[in-house]
């Protein structure tokens, strides 16, 4: 599978930092020439995932295909570990004092926990998008825009990275309002704004996956809608998969839906069930799906 | 056992099944007006039914709206989802019914006052119309109880009107060479057809049960691929 996508991939790319074993233990420069669109996206899949918070374990045995070019929506009801799972994605989860995993997450068949892979390497090829949008606050929006790229790939010369943060803001949708105020703080711009910075910063790195925790819960529906369509358009480039509690977001926005559940308070979050979203909200094939879907868990 | 949550949903939801399936039987008392009004040449029974009509339809109206409301604001979803689209298509249902009954009323006073009736005939088409009740009653209880067995045995069911039909339709045939005779067959084929119709109607109905508990759509009897 990985040789296979690998293999489809334009030989322009192939001098580029791929996730070929071992995964890289340093950051390497890339080119910032790649064309995006088009590309086969990256398969995420997770084997009897384990999550722990010292003695305690948020999630239990989850074993599911985060599709490429498919945006997958994880839901179920707050505590169930779906934004702890999301987070083992991109080994975020181990930022937390005392957090560990257990089980094998695998990003177009490379184990993203191998040994020798470094993490921060996984994150710049799995983005994430925050609840709250997070920009930084005393940087233009230029800047929040190419912060990254410093990061990943060193030193950029300034004609290549005009060109990035120019595209990382129209994959966004958030150019035509900027253009002219690129020096000004990103803080300075609405919320719904905000987060299409975020989402411009994390897409400027070039990543295969993005994951989105509840990206529109601090949104109004206009700016949730337009994050929503966004949604639709950047699947057509990476892999997404995003946490939601709103319902609706989740049968508009995803073509697969994960529900995830725990069996009682204090015990560890589990995958329910899986399967086209169309199939989750018409007709889900476990009765527990079927009563958080239609609003009737208690 | 988890507190009740959305009980006013439900509750709505609850009664506007009622309210539909309710409709079915006002067509069942329409239909039986209808065939009272065949057997008696009751013209002014017919008008009855014709003038009637409207509670069907504004039960239609009234229920399709609030079904429509609860999508707008609900979002309802899998079993409530598929509850509410299999409750419109019964309204349908329920509203072509009674237009059936409406169209072999208003074929009554076509047929004169004193009609060149024949007996046989007519007992047919009782006979259709209270296989039809039957059918009408049964497609409301598969429904209200979701048994997918008992709206499969609606096809069965229909299979007797279906060739109750055929036989009128010998009759008629052979109604003989007088044209008042030859002219209330040719009627009373029609206000057969009709009746065969709504027969199908409440097939349709049964169809609704299967989607309602399964999740799969699919015709009991395909007319254009029927089985060999």
């Amino acid at each position: 599978m990985p040789a296979a996508i690998g293999a489809a991939k334009p030989e322009a790319e192939s001098s580029e930092t791929e996730m070929k074993p071992p995964l890289p233990s340093t950051s390497t420069a890339r080119t910032s020439t790649r064309a995006s669109a088009g590309r086969p996206a990256k398969t995420i899949e997770t084997r009897d995932v384990n999550l722990f918070y010292g003695d305690f374990q948020a999630v239990e045995g989850v074993t599911m295909t985060v599709e490429p070019n498919k945006v997958t929506a994880l839901i179920g009801s707050s505590g169930c570990g779906k934004t702890t799972f999301l987070r083992s994605l991109n080994r975020m989860h181990e930022l937390t004092a005392g957090a560990r995993m257990e089980g094998e997450i695998a990003l177009d068949g490379q184990d993203v926990y191998g040994r020798g892979v470094d993490p921060v390497q996984v994150r710049r090829l799995v983005g994430m998008v925050f609840q709250q949008p997070n920009p930084f606050p005393a940087m233009s929006i230029y800047d929040n825009v190419a912060a990254g790229l410093n990061l990943s790939q060193g030193k950029v010369k300034k004609v290549d990275r005009d060109a990035i943060v120019e595209r990382s803001l129209r994959g966004a949708h958030l150019w035509e309002e900027v253009k002219d105020r690129l020096d000004k703080p990103g803080a300075g711009l609405s919320g719904g704004q905000q987060q299409r910075l975020c989402i411009a910063r994390a897409i400027a790195v070039e990543p295969e996956v993005l994951l989105m925790d509840e990206p529109c819960s601090a949104l109004d529906p206009v700016a949730t809608l337009a994050i929503e369509d966004l949604i639709g358009e950047l699947k057509t480039k990476y892999t997404i998969a995003i946490v939601t509690h709103n319902m609706q977001q989740a049968s508009r926005a995803s073509d697969v839906t994960a529900f995830f559940n725990l069996e009682a308070t204090g015990r560890p979050g589990r995958l329910v069930e899986i399967g086209p979203t169309e199939k989750i909200f018409t007709s889900p094939s476990q009765q527990a799906t079927e009563d958080y879907v239609s609003g009737r868990f208690g | 056992m988890a507190p009740a949550v959305r009980a006013e949903y439900q509750e709505e939801l609850d009664r506007l099944e009622a309210s539909a399936l309710g409709g079915l039987d006002l067509v069942s008392a329409a239909l039986s007006r209808t065939l009272e009004a065949i057997e008696h040449q009751d013209v002014e029974l017919a008008q009855i039914v014709v003038a009637d009509d409207d509670r069907i339809d504004g039960r239609y109206l009234e229920v399709h709206q609030a079904l429509i409301t609860l999508l707008a604001t609900q979002s309802p979803v899998a079993t409530d989802l598929r509850l509410i689209s299999a409750l419109l298509h019964v309204l349908k249902n329920v509203e072509r019914m009674g237009d059936q009954c409406v169209n072999v009323c208003k074929m009554i006073p076509l047929t004169g006052n004193e009609p060149p009736a024949d007996p046989e005939m007519v007992k047919l088409i009782l006979a259709m119309g209270s296989q039809t009740k039957t059918l009408i009653s049964q497609a409301k209880r598969s429904f209200a109880e979701r048994d997918v067995e008992l709206a499969q045995d609606l096809v069965r069911q229909d299979d007797a009107v279906d060739d109750l039909n055929r036989n009128c339709f010998r009759l008629a045939l052979e109604i003989g060479d007088d044209a008042d005779r030859r002219e209330w067959a040719m009627t009373m084929l029609l206000a057969a057809r009709a009746i065969e119709r709504t027969a199908d109607n409440a097939v349709d109905i049964g169809e609704q049960v299967a989607f309602v508990v399964t999740g799969l759509f699919r015709e009991f009897e395909d007319a254009s691929h029927p089985a060999p």
